[in-house]
């Protein structure tokens, strides 16, 4: 059974995708930790961590491809999501430090102690012990999805209302974590950490281990997502995106199929962060920014929406443009940035991905005709009998090869 | 401001001069040295001094007292004389304090000015204030009375008392006994007066008379003590009606606020279906038009500073409406249909607005200017209420007015209507409809920037000013109903209002973090927001 | 997909091929700028970017450092603070500087703080902040609390006779601490519990209604009330315009505050501010020769008569000198030789004094309180006598008043704890 979920999720391009993923995971810190220095494969440390932290963002927009891509969700507050899961490992990370802070309390992270904090609230304890963190960047994020998808899902909220109330909810987490008074450190956030499970942050292997962590996570959370797209399931979280009222009328309880796989991505999301949070060193209230959810919407965009491998190379690649042009043209980056989003959204409608497969797209068709009509135990999208797929709805458009075909469509 | 009140105090010297030889005149050969020393010694020492020039009761040295508390007073350092200075560009020049004739010029180098500070600029205004009690000036003579009132010297008593009896202007004695009664609370005069101050001040009955009556209240006993914690409770009482009042005018200027930010996405976002996340930079282009024109105004024309605001309006409108015309046919008319990508390509867009102000303005806050008629405050009972607020709400109205009245009065508004309730229909009927896109969403960015010219008087004037508004503005346009601009106006007044009744108690953050929580469940409960457009158009 | 892996393969590359580009030009030293260029705190930070490449460009004219020209490397953290770190360790790491001018806010310097401890470098932090911190790799060349907030409400209350405050502050952490250190120092010197009034707001608050009608109620309990403001730059523009509606004079409410200087009055209308107050330790009016010239070589270098200079420009200009000085006497710009070389240098300030570096990596300066005037600049009414050292560690609070900070050997510490005798902290 298992077997057979993982194999549908095969096919060219995810092979490919793994194969580089595969290759990256394992070059990348061997090359960091076993060349030396002056190799000219040698990939320096701050390459490395770079590259870990493009990798977990890459695992955000894998995230937020899930949920807008497949099921027309527009979430602008996945970063919201993000971030709670920064801030489980945060904690795990801030108690880890014990008498090593500044003032040496045992048990107070600093920034309690010179806001002279008596003890430590409640919701920090248990933070001391791994499993426990690792648990809460599931749970925290994952209940705060479901109960806020719950709600909305349940009352019909759609299209831009949706996004927007996304945005008030990342807005408000963002002003309630600035407060000092939460107890999570306020605009400074959590930092200064010393180890995690016992190793030193610093160490060039714990990062070349956090790396590999940040490329596997990013691996599973793929074939996850491309088991869910592929399966039954898949095709009505597609019907939902293409024509939501439609397949209400079909029976679907849409609202259970969108908070599923509402609450899996923002579980999801956490875990990017609690992979981003060690890698970078700090978390603070900054990653709740509106702004930043809107990135991650970007990145998603310019890489190819619907189409996973997409989000991941749309998040490298606009970070890595990022880094590159904050450094080579620091006064007029905005510029470039601004420029590329308007660049993509016009001339490249589905992205890169979507570009790239369009010269492969008659081919492909043909083939899957021929399949199709050869009776292939193995439809590579649409199987004759699913209700999933709405009568209108073209094979071309329903293939989720071609997902960026079928715009979104806003209800309004 | 401060010429205005030297031109009077002028007026009143003048008077005083002819009117009254009651005080010992002296002449200018005792005051000019006593004028000449004030440029000596230290703070403790000028305040001496000070001291030394009122005692001469003489009003000739309200002038120069004026000066040095406005920092106009500068020593010669050739001659240690004083003198008031004007500057005109470089040139400096020099005016006689006691005959203010002009006395040449003076390069910086030459003069040095006569430092003063905050406790220096209390005791010229406490000495102005009975220098000039029987000035022919009604206003005048009220702020005479009022900076005696705060100063509650009982020096002040006598002076006051001979002011009472010759005053003519019911207002104006009415202000002297009230400032008779601070002084003498603070005298020691016997209970029976006292008592009388205290009931003065009760009927006063404002904040002023209650921190008055709070300091009798705890350096006091017996039945002053009783008599002035009556009062109190009174006022307190009279008060805490107005506060409320207070906090629903704040709520509405609030409201206004945000209704002026969000109107023009109202039409953009709400009626045009376009995500515009450049919405906040129409706004910040619209303060900085402002900037601009009172930036050529100061230069070339500094008598129309006043005026400023309204040429300011139209230019906004413009360049706000023409940026957003160009981006409309640039990019926007190529992602009709596509209302998410038109988030992604505006996101875009913003950047490369913000940068482009950043790089032609610079990163820092640039200063736009109030005119005088959007400055200061005036009391309704214990409400003060700022002029600019008062303005700006009044103009948030108007622009809504008039936004309505375009949209339902003119032909280009039926056009607009007809383009986004049924674009097919509506260009099969003879309607160009790209131009009415594009003249709509100039329209909505138009709107924006004239929203920036009443922004920025009361907010930066920075690249980031856009940002601060934008996700307000999607919540208000959100929580009103998309496509509704009455939800919107509603929407606004309500958020407004919540968040202003909010603060108190819960803190500005956590306020604003309900208000939030607030509008993610009121969707739920609407999920098309307040104003809800029902029929076929919803799900078109 | 292939293009992940060209951009990876690129990225190393890239980093390769600048790296070795770093040490090709061995002829110049390069000096790292990390102030932010865009988002919310260019507003701040471009001005000191500008500042910290005029005094290199006038290093140069002086014929550089160690007979070598210097080289500044800028890059734009965008107000983004796990940038600031991606940055630093790019200044350092791939463009190899020898140190790093930069940060403004706490949080972009705490989160930089790691990256200098690992990679052994400099920091120079221009601005004045909260203490209670004190690093081998940092130097703190703006204000610690004591050098700007405890002077500054000694003045109130000994010539202004102020006897109920309101704090008001952005909620972050410079505010709540120094707040905190306030609120004590208060209470030491006998204010009652109800004579303090305590407000945060949020970054750039807009709406000061509420908060300015607040404080004229507390104002009008009959003793005299001043206002400590440590509300954050950009929202202060809204809070002094509301202010001055309000029609509350520096006369009857004075407001002093910390955050605010002539770069924030260049943005207001200052007429209706006059008398109010802030505590610094450089005035751009301050008259002395050192700071016409600097003002001078400013207005020509940025070629605009009306730009203004402030404190942490100075606060560069400091730390600048003494680095280049400790460079000239360790003879090198490594950095654990620099670090032992600058403590106890010293370097003309702006304002007519010397500062000197002392063992726990803050400065001695002089603390002016000036009062605002019509044309946007402070005059100073107050100054401290001598220089005031600064102090890492707080006497006011609980957890830090036995911490000391002394980066000389044999203690090499930065919070050495003088009860138990450890350095380490107050814990077991």
């Amino acid at each position: 059974m298992m077997s057979s979920f993982l194999f549908r999720a095969m096919d060219a391009r995810a092979g490919l995708f793994l194969a580089i993923m595969a290759a990256v995971i394992i070059l990348v810190p061997a090359c960091n930790l076993l060349l030396p220095e002056g190799s000219t494969f040698h990939v320096p440390n701050y390459a490395v961590t770079l590259m870990g932290k493009y990798l977990t963002y890459a695992l955000l927009a894998l995230a937020v491809d899930l949920v807008w891509g497949y099921c027309g969700i527009l979430s602008l507050g996945h970063a919201a999501f993000f971030a709670l899961g920064g801030y489980a490992m945060g904690m795990y990370l801030m108690r880890q430090i014990g008498t090593r802070g500044v003032y040496g309390d045992p048990i107070l992270p600093d920034f309690m102690v010179f806001l002279n904090w008596g003890e430590l609230p409640w919701y920090w304890y248990g933070f001391d012990m791994f499993w426990f963190a690792a648990l809460m960047v599931l749970l925290v994020p994952g209940v705060l999805a479901f109960v806020f998808g719950w709600f909305a899902f349940r009352s019909r909220v759609t299209g831009v209302y949706l996004s927007i109330i996304t945005q008030a909810l990342t807005y408000a987490l963002l002003l309630a974590f600035f407060r000092n008074d939460m107890g999570f450190g306020g605009n400074n956030g959590l930092t200064d950490f010393k180890d995690i499970l016992g190793f030193d942050i610093q160490a060039d292997t714990t990062r070349a281990g956090l790396f590999a962590a940040s490329g596997l996570a990013l691996v599973l959370c793929f074939l996850i997502c491309r088991a869910i797209t592929r399966s039954k399931l898949g095709k009505v979280l597609v019907a939902v995106r293409d024509a939501e009222s439609r397949t209400r009328f079909l029976g679907y309880r849409v609202e259970h199929y969108k908070l599923f796989v509402w609450t899996l991505s923002a579980m999801m999301a956490g875990i990017a962060g609690a992979l981003y949070v060690p890698q970078v060193g700090i978390i603070n209230p900054g990653e709740f920014a509106p702004a930043n959810s809107i990135e991650v919407v970007i990145w998603v965009a310019v890489g190819g929406r619907g189409t996973l491998v997409g989000a991941v190379l749309g998040a490298v690649l606009v970070n890595f443009a990022k880094t590159w042009f904050t450094a080579a043209l620091p006064d007029i980056w905005l510029f470039a940035l601004g420029g590329l989003f308007v660049v993509v959204t016009l001339f490249l409608p589905k992205g890169i991905v979507g570009i790239v497969s369009q010269g492969w797209t008659a081919l492909r068709q043909r083939k899957i005709s021929e399949d199709y009509e050869a009776g292939s135990d193995e439809p590579p999208s649409q199987a004759p009998q699913s209700p999933a797929s709405p009568a209108n709805v073209s094979p071309k458009t329903s293939s989720s090869t071609l997902p960026a075909d079928a715009e979104p469509q806003p209800a309004e | 401001m401060s010429l205005m009140r030297s031109f009077l105090l002028l007026l009143s010297l003048a008077a005083s001069l002819l009117a009254t030889p009651a005080l010992a005149q002296s002449d200018a050969a005792t005051l000019r040295p006593l004028i000449n020393e004030l440029a000596k010694g230290k703070y403790s020492e000028t305040e001496k001094q000070i001291g030394a020039l009122v005692a001469t009761g003489d009003p000739q040295v309200a002038p120069a007292l004026e000066a040095l508390s406005d920092g106009d007073l500068y020593a010669r350092k050739a001659d240690g004389e004083v003198f008031i200075i004007k500057k005109a560009g470089k040139a400096y020049t020099l005016i006689d304090p006691l005959t203010m004739e002009t006395a040449g010029e003076a390069s910086k180098r030459e003069i040095k000015k006569i430092k003063v500070n905050n406790s220096l600029r209390r005791v010229i205004r406490s000495a102005l204030g009975s220098l000039t009690l029987m000035a022919p000036d009604p206003a005048v003579r009220m702020a005479a009375a009022e900076a005696i009132f705060k100063a509650k010297d009982p020096d002040g008593i006598e002076a006051l008392d001979a002011a009472i009896a010759a005053e003519a202007d019911d207002g104006v004695r009415k202000k002297m006994e009230e400032a008779r009664a601070a002084a003498v609370l603070n005298s020691d005069m016997d209970e029976a007066a006292k008592l009388q101050a205290v009931s003065t001040l009760g009927t006063m009955g404002n904040r002023d008379a209650l921190s008055r009556l709070i300091a009798v209240q705890s350096s006091s006993e017996g039945a002053l003590r009783e008599a002035a914690t009556t009062e109190i409770t009174k006022i307190e009482k009279s008060i805490a009606a107005w506060d409320a009042a207070q906090n629903i005018w704040y709520g509405l200027s609030l409201g206004s606020v945000l209704l002026l930010a969000a109107i023009g996405l109202a039409i953009t976002f709400g009626v045009m279906g376009v995500i515009n996340m450049a919405h906040g930079e129409m706004v910040m282009i619209g303060a900085y038009v402002t900037f601009v024109v009172q930036e050529f105004i100061r230069s070339s024309a500094p008598g129309l500073f006043e005026y400023s605001l309204f040429i300011a309006l139209p230019l906004a409108f413009l360049t706000s409406g023409l940026v957003g015309v160009a981006i409309e046919r640039g990019v926007i008319r190529w992602l009709y249909g596509r209302p998410l990508e038109t988030l992604l390509a505006t996101w875009g867009i913003s950047l490369v607005l913000q940068q482009a102000v950043r790089s032609i303005f610079g990163p820092t806050n640039r200063e736009v200017g109030n005119p005088d008629w959007m400055s200061g405050a005036f009391e309704i009972g214990q409400m003060t209420i700022t002029y600019n607020r008062m303005w700006i709400i009044v103009f948030a109205m108007l622009v809504f007015a008039g936004l309505m009245l375009v949209l339902k009065k003119t032909p280009f508004g039926l056009y607009t209507r007809a383009v986004t309730q049924n674009r097919r229909m509506a260009a099969s009927m003879g309607i160009r409809t790209p131009w009415i896109d594009a003249l709509t969403f100039g329209l909505g960015s138009g709107i924006a920037g004239i929203a920036g010219v009443a922004l920025s008087q009361i907010d930066n004037v920075s690249p980031n000013l856009g940002q601060g508004y934008i996700i307000d503005s999607f919540m208000v346009v959100v929580f009103g109903g998309v496509g509704n601009l009455w939800g919107t106006l509603v929407g606004a007044m309500t958020l407004g209002v919540v968040n202003k009744f909010l603060e108190p108690y819960a803190g500005a953050v956590l306020g604003k973090i309900f208000v939030l929580v607030f509008i993610i469940l009121f969707i739920q409960k609407r999920p098309r927001g307040l104003f809800a457009l029902k029929g076929r158009a919803v799900e078109a | 997909m292939k293009k992940t892996f060209a951009k990876l393969a690129l990225a190393g590359l890239m980093a390769s091929t600048i790296a070795g580009g770093a040490f090709a030009e061995d002829d110049t030293i390069k000096v790292g700028i990390l102030h932010s260029l865009s988002g919310t705190m260019a507003i701040s930070e471009t001005t000191l970017k500008d500042a910290m490449l005029m005094l290199i460009e006038e290093q140069n004219k002086k014929g550089g450092l160690l007979g070598k020209k210097l080289e500044a490397v800028v890059v734009d953290p965008a107000s983004d603070w796990p940038l600031f770190a991606e940055k630093a360790r790019e200044l350092i790491e791939v463009n190899g500087v020898d140190a790093v001018f930069g940060c403004w806010t706490s949080v972009s310097r705490k989160s930089v703080l790691p990256v200098f401890e690992e990679l052994n470098s400099l920091l120079f932090y221009p601005v004045q902040y909260e203490g209670e911190e004190s690093q081998r790799n940092v130097f703190y060349t703006g204000a610690a609390p004591n050098q700007q907030a405890i002077p500054a409400v000694d003045y109130l209350m000994n010539e202004e006779g102020v006897e109920r405050w309101v704090l008001a502050g952005t909620d972050y952490v410079y505010p709540r601490t120094t707040n905190k250190i306030l609120e004590a120092y208060l209470k030491s010197k006998g204010v009652a519990d109800e004579d303090i009034m305590i407000n945060y707001t949020p970054f750039g608050h807009s709406d000061w209604q509420t908060i300015v009608s607040d404080i004229k109620t507390f104002g009008s309990a009959g003793k005299k009330t001043a206002v400590v403001s440590t509300i954050n730059g950009d929202a202060n523009v809204p809070f002094y315009k509301e202010l001055g509606n309000a029609g509350i004079k520096a006369e009857d409410i004075p407001v002093v505050a910390f955050s605010v200087g002539e770069e924030e009055l260049a943005g207001l209308d200052t007429a209706p501010l006059v008398g109010h107050l802030a505590a610094w330790n450089y005035f751009q009016s301050a008259d002395t020769e050192a700071n016409a010239e600097f003002i001078d070589a400013w207005h020509a270098y940025i070629g605009d008569d009306n730009r203004v200079t402030n404190d942490p420009m100075e606060a560069h200009f400091i730390g600048f000198n003494m680095w280049v000085e400790a460079v000239e006497k360790a003879g090198t710009t490594d950095p654990d030789a620099v670090i032992d070389a600058i403590v106890g240098v010293s370097v003309p300030n702006l304002t007519g004094g010397y500062s000197a570096m002392m063992p726990n990596h803050h400065i001695t300066k002089p603390v002016l309180i000036g009062e605002i005037q019509d044309d946007g600049q402070f005059e100073t009414v107050w100054e401290t006598s001598g220089l005031v050292v600064g102090d890492a560690w707080s006497d006011y609070l609980e957890g830090s008043k036995d911490l000391i900070s002394d980066w000389r050997a044999p203690l090499s510490c930065g919070n050495f704890n003088t009860v138990t005798g450890k350095c380490g902290g107050s814990g077991s």
